[in-house]
């Protein structure tokens, strides 16, 4: 299942009825326990697990257990990366629940965890949760980028692309602007999509950037969003539509993540990769992008239609793709065990034999650069887009 | 030196005392009802997660020093309370103790370490050409350590036979904080027993050659007709697994996940064969020869996809009452018959899977809610499957703790002594998995096995449970 189905705390969506429901239903089979990234850093003790957590939820729900501080951090220990309620037998939307509780959490002033608290501070003071100013937004913008004033299609940045990891942004813009297609973009103007925060538990501030956020795609009449993140994909497609109801603004937009755009480009012929690109690459799904919007075909449709581009899939790829690590809130407050969940990733993804890992989502990128410096492996990192603006011709 | 001083010493970041880490280790699948949980320590005092053979065998000496009962338990994914603690004491959690120690494609085998998780197996042996035999159908997380330790058949049975049937050695840890090694024939006390008599180590595995394998399905009339249909395809050498449900178990199935039922009535058949040209044609030939057809391909391969995910039913339960049992192939009717007229009230789901040699393992499912006020009550319904089975050769599947006096029954006469005698002599005080080979004691009259209370309690009630349906309070 993923939260296409069940969205992600979608404010009333899970009253308590339907949360103790979910929980009674537990096999307890450990199917979770076994797929949980995040699990192995708990020592190897079962209360780590997913499976325990259902477990002390259930008794909590039912009044037999409390919220202690150590619970409340167990909880946080979850990269939210959707790996347990993909395996579970019965169906359990496991994500939404993790989320439902961590903003029950927060609401009784027992979360979040320290590191979220400074991006809610930084996320109110500047719209980001990196603390950057406005506008060094769209320091991205290379000089041949044009976007327009009003258009179909508004290009949706997302905080860790705009400040932190731009290349897929600033790739997916080039090769819109190569086709021509015509695109708006708020630089400057754009507020973090709240996914942190969302994610986190904090939904009071997550609904005032959501409704900056849908007052300002209102402004611009675009019909699309498209944007080069998976969280800020999977906080638009799935949250955006409920918090727009909620909030009675207008949210009558298509959101798409940059590699659909790509595969619909590819199949009406408007790009064709010709220019071959000799490489060996895997392919790494992020867990907010696949898992979360099912989109597993069209990366691999694309790195395809590349000439010179061999695929070799990792063992565990698309529905059963482990984690970089960085989801959830996890990288800002428990940066130790981000960074061995990304090292034991990018280690499946060296024993592949492959000479590139591909991704496309800035948050996995962040997180595989880093662990690739930090164990010196000898394989390359790159976006999905940037091996396709190589295999396209020069434009004339 | 007291214990807890001397296992913080041993273990450091690996032993806890924190009771909020004891309280994940006080249950397993079973729902029980808490006034029976009362009636035993099943929350141990200490958890050691042991990483290695010889963290086991430290964690047992230092247990036999110190006079503390152990628990070894790994994910703890049955319901028969084997893994859970009566007398409190250790908890030695082998999750961790998982990695493939050596494969031997030569000859097919492979040797692991007890906590290494069947589908995990399955994906290291695959790159030598080889598969397992038999596996659980809880195979993404349950253990090949765990699943002998119970006993059980599953994928692969019809051809394979038990678990036991497939494992070639073992090593054993001791209070003594020995190991020793085990084949053959010696091996057999330390299979079904739960660690009652030491700590499975290592397990050296037969293994299969892998082949692609073809699922196919089939609908049959009656029980009956697919008992006959699973005699044939074991007698067709080129059929790997076959398992056996009931039209109410595929109602369940459907609606759990959303769909229309693979039959209305009968039972459905699915098995895997060996990829061959001319497997369609045969399986077409023998369902015919049973008064049954083929199904589909996509219901054969949804019926195989969905081989890990039985109790993916419980999402219209929430829960479900769960009876197991053993019986000949050949008394299968007639134990479904009487049981499908004892809880006439009831919607039953049947899975069944074959096992080499003519027999079969059978789940009944009745889906329930364990929040209900008299689900402890209608909880004796789930032992009805097995007692009425008892009247067509059938027999209980397991022990645990909560069936442990039927161990006579499972293990038969002759391993029973055996296994007692061991235990006189590996483990006087009683220290080994305490309660798992005659039953804890009760509270105030330690002497009355917990397990015939349990057996004679449901004898009594079963027929007045009978009387009380199990409704679903949901559909999906």
């Amino acid at each position: 299942m993923s939260t296409q189905a069940f969205s992600p705390v979608a404010p009333d969506r899970f009253p308590a009825s339907e949360l103790a429901e979910a929980v009674a239903s537990c096999a307890r089979c450990g199917f979770c326990k076994v797929a949980c990234p995040t699990f192995p850093f708990g020592g190897g003790f079962e209360t780590f697990s997913p499976r325990a957590k259902v477990y002390f939820l259930k008794d909590y729900f039912e009044g037999r257990d409390v919220l202690t501080p150590e619970w409340v951090d167990r909880l946080y220990r979850c990269t939210t990366c959707e790996r347990c309620q993909a395996v579970c037998q019965t169906a359990i939307p496991l994500v939404p629940l993790w989320e439902a509780v961590r903003a029950d959490v927060v609401a009784r002033g027992l979360g979040p965890m320290p590191a979220h608290k400074k991006l809610r501070a930084l996320a109110e003071a500047h719209g980001n949760p990196y603390g950057e100013p406005a506008d060094k937004q769209s320091q991205w913008l290379l000089p041949e980028h044009k976007p327009v004033e009003a258009a179909d299609i508004l290009v949706f940045g997302g905080c860790t692309a705009s400040y932190r990891m731009p290349s897929m942004l600033q790739t997916g813009v080039t090769i819109l602007t190569r086709l021509a297609i015509p695109y708006a973009y708020a630089g400057g103007l754009e507020n973090c999509c709240a996914s942190p925060l969302l994610r986190t538990g904090q939904l009071d501030v997550a609904g005032e950037l959501i409704g900056r956020n849908l007052d300002l795609f209102a402004r611009t009449g675009a019909r699309t969003i498209v944007t080069p993140c998976g969280g800020c994909s999977k906080t638009l497609k799935h949250d955006y539509p409920q918090w727009a109801r909620k909030l009675g603004k207008p949210f009558d937009v298509t959101v798409r993540h940059f590699s659909e755009v790509y595969a619909d480009l590819l199949r009406q012929g408007r790009i064709r990769p010709s220019v071959p690109v000799e490489a060996t690459v895997t392919f790494h799904d992020p867990c907010h992008v696949g898992r979360s919007q099912g989109l597993f075909d069209e990366p691999r449709e694309i790195l395809a239609a590349i000439p010179g581009v061999k695929l070799v899939e990792m063992p565990r790829c698309r529905e059963s793709s482990r984690c970089c690590g960085a989801g959830g809130g996890v990288k800002a407050n428990y940066p130790e065990m981000a960074a061995a969940i990304a090292k034991d990733r990018l280690e499946e993804a060296v024993a592949t034999g492959a000479d590139t890992l591909v991704t496309m989502c800035p948050f996995c990128q962040g997180s595989f650069s880093q662990a690739i410096k930090e164990t010196d492996a000898s394989i390359g990192l790159c976006g999905l887009e940037e091996l396709l603006l190589a295999s396209l011709p020069e434009a004339r | 030196m007291t214990y807890q001083e001397e296992f913080a010493q041993r273990f450091g970041e690996a032993v806890s005392f924190d009771p909020q880490i004891l309280r994940s280790y006080d249950h397993d699948l079973g729902e029980m009802p808490r006034p029976l949980l009362a009636m035993i320590r099943h929350r141990p005092d200490v958890v050691v997660v042991a990483r290695s053979a010889g963290d086991t065998a430290d964690a047992l000496r230092l247990a036999g020093k110190h006079g503390l009962p152990v628990t070894p338990r790994a994910q703890a994914s049955s319901g028969y309370g084997g893994a859970i603690p009566c007398r409190g004491g250790l908890v030695l959690d082998l999750c961790n103790c998982n990695r493939v120690l050596s494969v031997d494609a030569a000859n097919a085998t492979v040797d692991v370490e007890p906590g290494v998780v069947w589908e995990d197996l399955s994906r290291a042996l695959a790159p030598h050409g080889l598969g397992n035999r038999v596996c659980p159908t809880s195979a993404p997380s349950s253990t090949v350590g765990g699943w002998f330790a119970m006993g059980g058949v599953g994928i692969g049975s019809l051809r394979y036979g038990t678990i036991r049937d497939n494992v070639l050695e073992i090593d054993v840890a001791g209070l003594d904080g020995a190991v020793r090694t085990f084949r053959g024939e010696a091996m057999e006390p330390y299979s079904q027993t739960c660690g009652s008599l030491g700590v499975v180590t290592r397990l050296r595995l037969a293994c299969r050659k892998a082949e692609t394998l073809l699922p196919l399905a089939a609908r049959m009339p009656d029980a009956p007709a697919a008992v006959r249909f699973l005699e044939l395809l074991e007698a067709w050498p080129d059929v790997y697994s076959a398992s056996l449900q009931s039209a109410g178990y595929c109602a369940m199935r459907a609606a759990a996940e959303g769909h229309a039922p693979a039959l209305a009535s009968g039972f459905l058949v699915s098995f895997a064969t060996t990829a061959k040209e001319t497997a369609t044609a045969e399986a077409t030939r023998l369902a015919a020869l049973c008064g049954g057809a083929l199904l589909d391909d996509a219901v054969a391969e949804a019926e195989w996809n969905g081989r890990y995910y039985p109790m993916r039913i419980r999402k219209v339960g929430p829960s479900a009452l769960v009876g197991e049992y053993l019986v000949p192939m050949q008394g299968f009717p007639a134990a479904h018959a009487a049981l499908t007229a004892a809880l006439k009230r009831d919607a039953l789901g049947v899975e069944a899977f074959g096992v080499r040699g003519g027999g079969l393992a059978v789940l009944v499912y009745i889906l329930d809610d364990a929040r209900a006020l008299l689900y402890p009550l209608r909880m004796a319904k789930a032992m009805l499957p097995m007692r009425l089975a008892a009247r067509f050769g059938g027999r209980p599947y397991a022990t645990g703790m909560w069936f442990s006096a039927l161990a006579g029954e499972v293990f038969g006469p002759d391993k029973l002594a055996l296994v007692r005698r061991l235990k006189a002599q590996l483990d006087a005080r009683g220290l080994l998995n305490p309660g798992k080979l005659s039953g804890p004691g009760l509270p105030l009259a330690p002497f009355v096995s917990l397990s015939r209370c349990i057996l004679a309690g449901t004898a009594c009630l079963g027929p007045l449970a009978a009387l009380l349906p199990s409704k679903p309070r949901r559909t999906s």
